[in-house]
């Protein structure tokens, strides 16, 4: 026996609307984030995520309030991202509801907020959020919602964000974000060779062998997809009963 | 009937308390040694090192009135809330509250397994004793899990857990009950144990 493989069902959130988009432009809107959550946890997900994909530039009050309907319907793991940049961000959210923060950008401008955090709150609710795109051999770090492009290696940069007392590693690969022709498995396996943390695996879902072989190629620990669950297209319940025939251990 | 959250101030005890409130439940933040009164049944979610929470109970003045509870009303320890039942912990030098025989050790890999520690996540809960607290709810069901110590098995053992080594996932004595899982985090099956701890009768 094993941990389950986790299915994460991603809310893409920006005005207290669910929005999805495609290769992280052309924004459309798919309805309330608390139903869409409670949906998700009668369906069998296994955690639920929540990005703010605008609070970078946005004012917060609106998430929070999010944060806090979200929390008081559903009861299983949920993890909240976008903006965060202090502790007290964190504190907030946290107090608010969330189980795990997912820190992308401010990561890269300020590492020391992932050493921060992890003292202070633990390992375990901080997840270092990674957007990557391939460049030849290697997988480039992007910022800022993936409009910015840095120099870091996305491996290296995930090894590190393991080192300063990341808990997990959500990397979403921005080549496949959005297109469902499959997930990255070459990052993916790169990153679990890599790692003992554990790696949430995140673009591409479009069919129900691009989720069961993120497992199997990629060794993923976890998959998050927001639009083939968003629009029922594929069910939790079939990825499951998928993985299980190939011999993964999942929670039906 | 009141249920009691103890809030020593280094734990998450909001979502056990929602958890409770959504199941209709009138809930008190115990966070001073005179929120005690008044309390019928209390719940102790407990987060981070043995040894900080010990501190932080004494800090508080909170420790001995716990102590008091413990003895006599339905108590219900969370994670950190199981292990400080215990006499010790490898985690810290301070000492747990003795109730219940034997230490807390870190998570072994008996088997190699190459295992993540924490173990984060959804695992088995295997029933090894009936108890009213699992009524309901079948064998060997996913709970979930973040922690990384836990208590080899002991005569109070009442389901066990395989990660590494087989481990005590919950356990009970008289009227006192304690989750290495979160309840609170384990979906509908998670409800359905703390609405049996709601109704639960000594």
């Amino acid at each position: 026996m094993s941990l389950a493989v986790r299915i994460i069902p991603c809310l893409d959130v920006r005005g207290g609307r669910v929005v999805k988009g495609v290769n992280f432009k052309d924004i459309v809107d798919a309805g309330d984030p608390a139903e869409a959550a409670k949906r998700y946890d009668a369906e069998g997900a296994d955690e639920i995520c929540m990005l703010d994909i605008d609070a970078s530039f946005e004012e917060r009050s609106t998430t929070i309030e999010t944060v806090k309907s979200i929390a008081s319907q559903v009861f299983i793991p949920f993890t909240v991202g976008g903006g965060i940049k202090s502790l007290h961000d964190i504190d907030m959210l946290l107090k608010s509801g969330a189980d795990k923060v997912s820190i992308n950008t401010s990561a890269i401008l300020n590492p020391d907020l992932i050493a921060e955090a992890s003292k202070e709150y633990g390992a375990q609710c901080i997840v270092l959020a990674i957007d990557a795109k391939q460049d030849g051999e290697i997988w480039n770090v992007y910022t800022h919602g993936g409009k910015n492009k840095t120099d870091l290696d996305a491996v290296e940069w995930a090894k590190k964000g393991q080192d300063l007392g990341a808990g997990e590693i959500l990397m979403t690969s921005m080549d496949k974000d959005g297109t469902k022709s499959g997930f990255d498995n070459n990052l993916y396996m790169e990153l679990s060779n890599n790692l003992s943390i554990p790696v949430i695996a995140s673009g591409g879902a479009g069919e129900l062998s691009h989720l069961v072989d993120a497992v199997k190629l990629g060794k993923a620990d976890a998959l998050l997809a927001a639009s083939i669950f968003h629009y029922e297209e594929i069910s939790i319940k079939k990825v499951k009963q998928a993985l299980q025939s190939k011999g993964f251990e999942v929670r039906l | 009937m009141r249920l009691g959250v103890i809030d020593y101030g280094a734990s998450n005890i909001h979502s056990v308390a929602r958890a409770l409130k959504s199941l209709g439940s009138k809930v008190s933040i115990v966070d001073t040694p005179d929120k005690f009164k008044g309390i019928d049944k209390l719940v102790f979610p407990g987060q981070g090192s043995m040894g900080s929470c010990v501190k932080k109970l004494k800090e508080t003045e909170m420790f001995n009135p716990l102590l008091e509870v413990i003895k006599s009303k339905p108590f219900l320890g969370i994670c950190l809330g199981l292990q400080i039942l215990f006499n010790s912990s490898e985690e810290s030098e301070e000492k747990g509250l003795g109730i219940i025989n034997g230490n807390i050790t870190k998570i072994k890999d008996i088997n190699n397994e190459n295992l993540k520690i924490p173990h984060m996540g959804w695992n088995n809960v295997k029933i090894e004793k009936k108890h009213e607290l699992f009524s309901g709810i079948k064998d060997k069901q996913f709970f979930y899990f973040v922690h990384s110590f836990v208590s080899a098995k002991t005569e109070t053992s009442i389901t066990t857990t395989y990660y590494g080594e087989e481990f005590v996932s919950s356990l009970a004595t008289e009227n006192i009950f304690a989750t290495q899982f979160h309840p609170e985090k384990s979906g509908a099956i998670g409800l359905k144990f703390l609405e049996n701890f709601i109704n639960w009768k000594i």
